[in-house]
C-alpha cells in the first residue's frame, strides 16, 4: 500500500511539475468546453435574409416585420432577382424571399397569393429550421381558424438552448480524449526516456506500479471534471441539473477508469508518443462518433447501432444527460451504470494484462 | 538554396516516414475521419419515438394516430397509460415525444369548441426538439386540411432548395470534413516530425550541419506536402463514390485550392513545432488549434452568414472558412472561376500560407537557446 501511494504521488508530482501540460489540461476542461458550448449553434439563429419586393409593399412589409432576432437578421433588400441569386450563390445570405408584382393584388382578391423562397440548403438542417420558422410566421399571419390547439411543452430545456447540450457533450468528449492520452503518455514517456527499465529493476510488484500510475491519471481527470462542472457548466453556462450530481460523479469515475483501460492498451502497443497520438485518434474517433453525441443511437444506421453497443461513451453520455436534464432516478440509471461497468472491467482488465506483459 | 541537398534531405525524410510506418497514417487518418463523421453525423430527424395517449378513442383521434403512423418521421406506439407513467418513459429516454389526445376531443372539434392537444417533447437534444415540434405541427395542419377549412385567402409558400435539393446530410457534412481533414493531417504531421527531432536530439544534426534554414524547411515540408497531395485524390474519390456527392464545379479549382490549403496547414504545423518542445505538447496544441475551429468555423453546421460579433471575426481569421467556401462551391454550387469571391478567397489562402511560412522561417532558430 505504501508503495502504491509513493508511486501515486510521484506521478501526481511529475504531472504538476510539467507546467505546460497542466495548463493544457486546464484549458481543455475550461476554455475548450466554454468555446464549444457558446460557439456552436445547431439551431438556426441569426439567419441572413435577402428580399426582392416587387409588390406594392403593404402586406409584404407586415410579413417581413415578423422576421426578427434571434432567428433572423434584418432583411437586406435587393433590386432584382439576379442580385439576390448572386448573393445566395456567394453565401452572403441564406434565405431569399421574393414577392411577385401581383402578390398584393392576389391577396386582396383572395386568389392564393404565394411567396417564393430561395434557400441555400447546403446546411440542410438549418435551412429546414429556417423554413419552419417562416411557415410558423405565415401561420400566425394567416390566422387560420383551427378548432385544435397544440400545446407544446419542451421538457427539461424549455427554450431549446443548445449551449447546455453542447457544453455537456463537449465535456464528455474532453474527458474521453484526455484520459486516454494522459494514461498512455504516462507509460510511454517512461518507455521513451528509458526510466521504464529503472522501474523494472526495482523490487516492486509491477501490478502495483500499473495500478498506481493509472489511478493517478484518473484522479487528475476527476479533478478536472470537478473544476469544469463547477466553473464552466454551472457558473458560466448556467446548466440546470435535475438529477443527483453524485450519480454523475460516480458514473464519471467508472467511465474514466474504463477509458484509462483503453489508454493502457494504447501504451502497451505503441513505442513512442507519436504512435500514441495517432492510435488514440484512431481508436477514440469511432468511440466518440458511435456514442450518440451527435446522433441519437436509434437514428443511426442499423449496423452502426450494433457497433455502438461497444462504445462505453454511449452509456456514459445517455447516463449523464439523464442525470443533468431528465432528472432520472437512480433505479432507472442502472442500465447505464452496468453498461459502463461491464465494458470498463473488460477494457481495463485487457489493458492491464497487455501492459503487464511488458514485464 | 542547393537543390542537391534538398533532394538528399527529401529522400531521407521519405525513407524515415516509410520505415516508421508513419506514411500510412495521414491517409488512414484522413479517410477514417471522413468516413466516420460522414456516416456518424445525422442531422435529419427521422423515426421519432412517439407515444400517443388516446383518451378519446374516437374516429378523429384514430385518424390523427394514422397520420402519425404513416409518416416516416415518427415511430408511433399507442398506449393506454397514465400521463405520469408516460413521463417516466421520457425520463428513461425510451420515448422522444408524447402526444396526449384528451377525452371528448371529437365532440369538441365537431362543435367547434377549442380543444388542446398536449405535446411533451424531450428537449435534452435541443435542435431535435425544435424539429420534432415542427413535424407535429405539420401533422395537425395536415389533419385540419382534411376537414376542408376555407383556405382561399391564405398565403402560400413556394420553397426552392438550392444546391442540396434533397436536403441530404452527406452533402452538407462531407465537403466540410474535407476542409477539416486537410487542415489536421498536414499540420499534425509537420508539428510532430519537427518536435520529434527536438525531443530525440537529432535536431543537432541540423544545427551543426551547413544546411540552411530554408533548405531544411523546404525538404521537411515538401515531403509531407508530396504525401498529402496524393491524399487529395483519395479523399475526393471517397467523397464522390462512397458518399455519392455531386461534383458541379471545376476539378482544377478543387485541386488548386486543396494544394494551397495544405500549404497553409503545413505553416500551422510549423509554427506549433517551433513553440512546442516535446511531441506531446505539439500534438495537443495542434489538435486544439485545428479540430474545434475546423468544426465551428467551417460553415458545415452553421452558415458563416449567420455568425455575428466574435464568432464572425474568428471565422474570418482562420483559413478554414475560405477553403470551405471554395469546396462547397466545387461540390454543390459550381460557379468555379467565374465567381470573384472564389478567386479572392484563393488569393487570401495563398497569402495566408506565405505569411505563416515567412513567420516560421523567421522564428526557427538554428542554434540552442
Amino acid at each position: 500500500m505504501k508503495i502504491f501511494f509513493t508511486i501515486f504521488f510521484k506521478e501526481l508530482l511529475s504531472f504538476f511539475r510539467s507546467f505546460g501540460l497542466v495548463l493544457l489540461v486546464i484549458y481543455f476542461f475550461t476554455g475548450e468546453v466554454y468555446v464549444a458550448a457558446t460557439g456552436m449553434e445547431i439551431e438556426a439563429r441569426n439567419v441572413a435574409v435577402g428580399v426582392v419586393d416587387k409588390s406594392a409593399g403593404g402586406i409584404s412589409k407586415k410579413i417581413l416585420a415578423n422576421l426578427h432576432s434571434p432567428e433572423f437578421q434584418t432583411p437586406k433588400y435587393y433590386k432584382s432577382q439576379k442580385d439576390l441569386n448572386r448573393a445566395i450563390y456567394n453565401k452572403e445570405i441564406m434565405v431569399g424571399i421574393i414577392f411577385d408584382e401581383d402578390f398584393e393584388k392576389n391577396y386582396y382578391k383572395k386568389q392564393n397569393p404565394t411567396i417564393n423562397i430561395l434557400i441555400d440548403s447546403t446546411t440542410a438542417s438549418q435551412s429546414l429550421m429556417a423554413i419552419g420558422y417562416i411557415q410558423n410566421i405565415l401561420l400566425k399571419f394567416n390566422n387560420l381558424k383551427l378548432p385544435v390547439k397544440l400545446k407544446i411543452h419542451k421538457l427539461f430545456n424549455q427554450n431549446a438552448d443548445t449551449k447546455y447540450f453542447m457544453g455537456l457533450s463537449e465535456l464528455l468528449s474532453v474527458i474521453t480524449l484526455l484520459t486516454t492520452i494522459l494514461t498512455a503518455i504516462a507509460f510511454v514517456k517512461e518507455k521513451e526516456s528509458g526510466t521504464w527499465d529503472i522501474m523494472l529493476l526495482m523490487p516492486v510488484n509491477p501490478k502495483i506500479i500499473i495500478l498506481a500510475k493509472s489511478f493517478s491519471q484518473i484522479i487528475i481527470i476527476m479533478l478536472g471534471v470537478v473544476i469544469s462542472v463547477g466553473l464552466i457548466l454551472f457558473h458560466s453556462l448556467n446548466v440546470p441539473i435535475n438529477g443527483n450530481l453524485l450519480n454523475f460523479f460516480i458514473l464519471t469515475f467508472f467511465y474514466v477508469a474504463t477509458t484509462a483501460g483503453i489508454g493502457l492498451f494504447i501504451a502497451a502497443v505503441s513505442n513512442n508518443i507519436m504512435q500514441v497520438s495517432q492510435l488514440s485518434v484512431i481508436i477514440m474517433m469511432p468511440i466518440i462518433f458511435l456514442s450518440g453525441a451527435w446522433t441519437p443511437v436509434y437514428a443511426m444506421h442499423p449496423f452502426l447501432q450494433y457497433l455502438s453497443i461497444f462504445s462505453p461513451l454511449r452509456y456514459y453520455i445517455e447516463g449523464s444527460e439523464s442525470v443533468f436534464f431528465r432528472g432520472t432516478e437512480f433505479i432507472d440509471l442502472l442500465p447505464y451504470f452496468s453498461g459502463v461497468l461491464f465494458l470498463g472491467i473488460i477494457l481495463y482488465w485487457y489493458g492491464f494484462r497487455k501492459i503487464g506483459k511488458l514485464f | 538554396m542547393r537543390l542537391r541537398i534538398i533532394k538528399a534531405y527529401f529522400i531521407k525524410e521519405i525513407i524515415e516516414l516509410i520505415r516508421t510506418k508513419m506514411i500510412l497514417m495521414p491517409y488512414f487518418m484522413s479517410i477514417l475521419i471522413v468516413v466516420l463523421f460522414g456516416y456518424g453525423i445525422k442531422m435529419e430527424v427521422t423515426g421519432v419515438r412517439t407515444l400517443i395517449l388516446d383518451y378519446d378513442n374516437s374516429q378523429i383521434s384514430r385518424k390523427l394516430i394514422l397520420k402519425f403512423e404513416h409518416s416516416k418521421y415518427f415511430k408511433t406506439t399507442v398506449k393506454n397509460i397514465s400521463e405520469k407513467d408516460a413521463l417516466r418513459e421520457i425520463k428513461k429516454a425510451n420515448v422522444d415525444a408524447i402526444v396526449i389526445i384528451p377525452s371528448s376531443f371529437e365532440k369538441n372539434t365537431l362543435k367547434g369548441v377549442k380543444t388542446e392537444i398536449g405535446v411533451f417533447i424531450d428537449a435534452s437534444f435541443p435542435s431535435r426538439s425544435t424539429t420534432i415540434s415542427n413535424y407535429i405541427q405539420g401533422v395537425i395542419l395536415d389533419l385540419a386540411n382534411d376537414f376542408h377549412i376555407d383556405n382561399s385567402g391564405i398565403i402560400g409558400l413556394n420553397v426552392r432548395n438550392l444546391f442540396n435539393q434533397a436536403l441530404r446530410d452527406e452533402e452538407m457534412i462531407v465537403p466540410g470534413l474535407i476542409g477539416m481533414v486537410f487542415l489536421i493531417a498536414p499540420s499534425i504531421l509537420t508539428a510532430l516530425i519537427i518536435a520529434k527531432e527536438k525531443e530525440e536530439g537529432t535536431i543537432f544534426n541540423f544545427y551543426s550541419s551547413p544546411v540552411t534554414k530554408g533548405e531544411f524547411l523546404i525538404a521537411k515540408l515538401s515531403s509531407i506536402f508530396f504525401l498529402l497531395s496524393i491524399n487529395i485524390f483519395l479523399v475526393f474519390l471517397v467523397a464522390s463514390y462512397l458518399f455519392d456527392l455531386p461534383f458541379r464545379g471545376s476539378f482544377f479549382l478543387f485541386w488548386l485550392a486543396s494544394e494551397i490549403y495544405i500549404f497553409v496547414a503545413l505553416g500551422f504545423g510549423l509554427l506549433v513545432s517551433i513553440i512546442a518542445s516535446s511531441q506531446m505538447v505539439a500534438m495537443i496544441v495542434t489538435l486544439m488549434l485545428t479540430i474545434i475551429p475546423a468544426f465551428l468555423y467551417s460553415g458545415m453546421i452553421m452558415p458563416i452568414s449567420s455568425m455575428s460579433g466574435e464568432a464572425a471575426f474568428t471565422a474570418h481569421i482562420y483559413p478554414v472558412m475560405y477553403y470551405n467556401h471554395i469546396i462547397y462551391d466545387t461540390f454543390l454550387i459550381g460557379q468555379g472561376f467565374k465567381s470573384p469571391t472564389n478567386i479572392l478567397y484563393l488569393l487570401i489562402l495563398f497569402g495566408y500560407g506565405i505569411i505563416l511560412f515567412v513567420f516560421g522561417l523567421l522564428l526557427l532558430k538554428k542554434e540552442i537557446k
